[in-house]
């Protein structure tokens, strides 16, 4: 006897195969059988007119610090996303020693927009240092399987310390970051993630940064030495002359040591329209060559949403707003009162008032937006009440506690005929989807779905098969995953049910689930039915179940 | 066959931006030399970080953009 048969959907294997109708079978957490199979089991699961595929994996998340007090990584898991890759950009939670703690979680803050509050032993229990540790504290709780990468930033901080964000390191301490490392892929981590882009919280180049080129390819010849470990990068992505330099680094670093590379992210953008044609030519070139060289490319367009109670992505250019916003909620408040304060963030907002900056935002409404301005731009409001678009931003939010969200829709990345044809580009990984990161700015959720409503029922651009095969079966190909991503007996049992004429995300809203009374956006998602992570059933009609069966894989 | 792109070099151990335009363009004068490396790399020399401060894992190119 099975433990469960999912009867009757259509099977979309992972590998791009027309989907056939069938039963799958499963046994143990693996898949046991795929076919006619009128046999018992202890649980059926009807998919009349459902999909059956297998679940998808995310590459590019933050969920480190979730997976501390969220072991289902919602709502990732209600996506249909069975398997997530956290750790990415130079940042984990370990190797960590407790002295440098601080340290990072002021990097997550910064470069991740996650507050600090959450990182507290009241939410976090810091019974860790090293990466074993890490993974030993998670797994128990564990409802969606994890791969971790390891920082390289975690790497540098712990064998050089206050040094690590200061000089390039010492043959020695090059040789123990090598030895550190293959310890951490012993103990769990699939590969290691470095970034050329990011500052701490002091606005300190981050660790990673610090490392010459002879480092990083020392620390590639150990991910060389096991059948070739992923190299995650974030490259200055702003610009297509560095990202191209850094995909021939990448390709340099992937022949000479045997291994796959990734980095991200690579957006359209229509101020620079040839900018992601170009970085996609270079990557086939290296390719074409021998390199392995995989850029991130998510399905989304960027929706950047902020309120004046947080320090925003969208503030980044506006380094003095950055800093009023970090003040506590008094200070912050009496900041903004103070005409002379007012004054310089209204100056540095631009010479139109912060017309161009913020004109175009629409008051999305937070829990105190007055019901007037909900739904329309800035720039209209700012004119109705005599002020600047800066001004009005500033006042709009003191009258309502702070407590107004201004939206900057299809900022990039938003042009459904230009994204189609990319995405499908067979050397294009689907990804960057932040999971877990970023919490006030954007939901980071329900790319998956958007992906089949947008570019297979929409555009066109995709068969059903070959969307569930870009976020399946090519990216455990591509990462090294093993036994995941297809529908094969004797994988794992990673599962998800889905109506393929509805599954999509749903509107982006905010959510107050964050430790310590933190706010997040998040979507729900839409079409998805069921979803069984190794076996068990963590998700049904609507329901997070019990399930606690997600596991540390690589 | 790689197609032509802009040519980059990344930083030395401890090297300044005048030891850095110095093997980066030789047979320049040295002044104009680091003037050239500043204006082609904005993304060191403007953004915010401590002045002179050259990063390991920097791409500092030599050349203007090709197109």
């Amino acid at each position: 006897m099975y433990d469960i048969v999912i009867r009757n959907g259509l099977v979309v294997d992972g590998e791009g195969a027309a989907g056939i109708r069938a039963d799958v079978a499963i046994q143990n957490g693996r898949i046991a059988a795929i076919g006619n199979l009128p046999g018992e089991a202890r649980q059926t699961i009807d998919a009349s007119g459902r999909v059956v595929a297998p679940g998808f994996i995310d590459p590019h998340t933050h969920f480190d610090a979730q997976l501390l007090w969220d072991g289902q990584a919602r709502p990732a898991l209600e996506h249909g996303v069975t398997s997530v890759i956290p750790g990415n950009c130079s940042l984990s939670l370990a190797p960590l020693r407790a002295a440098d703690r601080q340290k990072v979680v002021g990097m997550f803050q910064q470069i991740e927009e996650m507050p600090a509050v959450a990182f507290t032993e009241k939410y976090a229990k810091w019974t860790w240092e090293g990466f074993a540790g890490y993974c030993e504290t998670i797994a128990p709780d564990l409802a969606i399987n994890v791969a971790p990468l390891v920082g390289h930033s975690l790497i540098r901080l712990w064998v050089m310390g206050e040094d690590s964000q200061q000089r390039a390191a010492t043959a020695d301490e090059i040789t123990a970051m090598q030895v550190l490392l293959r310890q951490c892929l012993n103990e769990g981590a699939i590969g290691l993630s470095t970034s050329f882009v990011d500052v701490d919280d002091k606005a300190r180049p981050v660790p990673s940064r610090f490392a010459e080129f002879a480092e990083l390819d020392a620390l590639c010849a150990v991910l060389g030495e096991d059948g070739g470990r992923m190299l995650q990068v974030v490259p200055e992505f702003y610009d297509v002359d560095i990202t191209i330099a850094r995909v021939d680094q990448l390709a340099e670093l992937s022949v000479r040591h045997g291994i796959p590379t990734t980095f991200s992210p690579v957006f359209d953008s229509t101020a620079t329209p040839t900018a992601a044609t170009r970085i996609l030519a270079r990557v086939a070139e290296q390719f074409a060559r021998g390199a392995r060289v995989w850029p991130q490319m998510q399905t989304r367009p960027i929706d950047i949403s902020f309120s004046l109670l947080n320090p925003s992505l969208f503030l980044a250019r506006l380094p003095r707003w950055v800093r009023t916003l970090r003040l506590p909620l008094d200070e912050r408040m009496a900041a903004l009162d103070d005409a002379e304060t007012r004054a310089v963030l209204i100056r540095d907002a631009g010479p139109d008032g912060g017309e161009a900056t913020f004109g175009r935002l629409v008051v999305r409404g937070g829990d105190r937006a007055p019901a007037a301005y909900v739904g329309r731009r800035v720039v209209d409001i700012a004119r109705e009440r005599g002020q600047g678009c800066a001004e009005a931003i500033i006042d709009i939010s003191r009258e309502n506690g702070l407590d107004v969200a201004f939206l900057a829709a299809n900022g990039g990345h938003h042009l459904t005929d230009r994204i189609g044809p990319m995405l499908a580009n067979p050397l294009v990984h689907i990804g960057a989807s932040d999971g877990g990161a970023h919490l006030s700015s954007f939901s980071t959720y329900g790319d998956t779905g958007y992906l089949f409503s947008e570019f297979v029922r929409k555009s066109g651009d995709f068969t059903l098969e070959a969307a569930v095969k870009k976020i399946t079966a090519d990216t455990a190909d591509i990462w090294g995953l093993k036994d995941r991503g297809r529908l094969k007996p004797g994988y794992a049992a990673d599962i998800v049910v889905f109506d393929a004429d509805t599954i999509d995300r749903l509107e982006e809203r905010p959510v107050h689930d964050v430790p310590g009374d933190g706010m997040r956006y998040i979507r729900s998602s839409t079409g998805v039915d069921v979803v069984l992570v190794n076996g068990e059933v963590a998700w049904a009609h609507g329901a997070y179940t019990d399930a606690r069966s997600g596991a540390i894989c690589g | 066959m790689l197609s032509a792109h802009r040519r980059f070099v990344t930083p030395q151990t401890n090297e300044t931006i005048e030891a850095l335009a110095a093997r980066a363009l030789p047979g320049e004068p040295l002044d104009a030399a680091i003037d050239r490396i500043k204006s082609y790399n904005m993304h060191i020399f403007v953004m915010r970080r401590p002045a002179g401060l050259l990063l390991g894992s920097d791409v500092v190119f030599v050349e203007p953009p090709l197109q």
